[in-house]
């Protein structure tokens, strides 16, 4: 990861602390619902836990050294884009059995919205596809 | 692909960490292409095989099947 990548994600990490902490204080005086409070809490401990992860990546060269090597080491890169390939094939075939079985159950607008996401899909496939191709 | 990583490296009396970070690769992917389960970029095979002063057909063996 190159420093001012680094910085970049540090100062973003603060960011979701601040806007954590603001969606909270306003959860607290009620201006906002109990959903957004957790909304916020969990807006924090990410934050905080990216920040603890990046001052470590710039204190400790060991660390670094190992996150530099699993970020450019292509054989990690390459089981994620499977990974996202197999995430994307189930999800579709997740989706095409739901809208199935829940036509079946007489559910039909859970069974739109399964169709409606397999379409969404496709439609995704088809926008990255010509995006790669021109790519590469 | 089968290869011959794994003799080339025992010849050379290097273990498989010494060889990930002088490749910048993790020590798991030099396992993993040592038992032919991971097939290298052109990029790291030609690494790999300066590395050890060969060609790329002398350290990666070409197998259709």
């Amino acid at each position: 990861m190159k420093s001012d990548k680094a910085m970049r994600r540090m100062i973003l990490s603060i960011a979701w602390i601040l806007v954590g902490a603001v969606i909270s204080v306003l959860s607290i005086f009620e201006m906002l619902d109990s959903f957004w409070s957790g909304f916020g809490g969990a807006l924090v401990a990410v934050g905080i836990l990216q920040l603890v992860r990046h001052i470590r990546y710039r204190t400790n060269e060991d660390y670094k050294e190992k996150i530099d090597t699993e970020v450019n080491d292509e054989r990690n890169k390459f089981i994620s884009s499977q990974a996202w390939a197999w995430t994307g094939y189930i999800f579709v075939l997740c989706a095409a059995v739901g809208a199935i079985v829940f036509k079946i159950m007489g559910k039909d607008e859970l069974c739109s919205l399964c169709a409606t996401a397999i379409c969404l899909m496709a439609v995704i496939y088809l926008v990255s596809y010509m995006i790669l191709k021109r790519k590469y | 692909m089968k290869n011959k990583v794994e003799e080339l490296r025992k010849q050379k009396g290097i273990k498989q960490e010494e060889l990930a970070k002088s490749l910048c690769v993790s020590r798991q992917t030099i396992s993993s292409l040592e038992r032919g389960k991971y097939n290298p970029s052109i990029m790291l095979a030609y690494k790999i095989a300066k590395i050890f002063d060969l060609s790329i057909e002398e350290v990666f063996i070409f197998d259709e099947d």
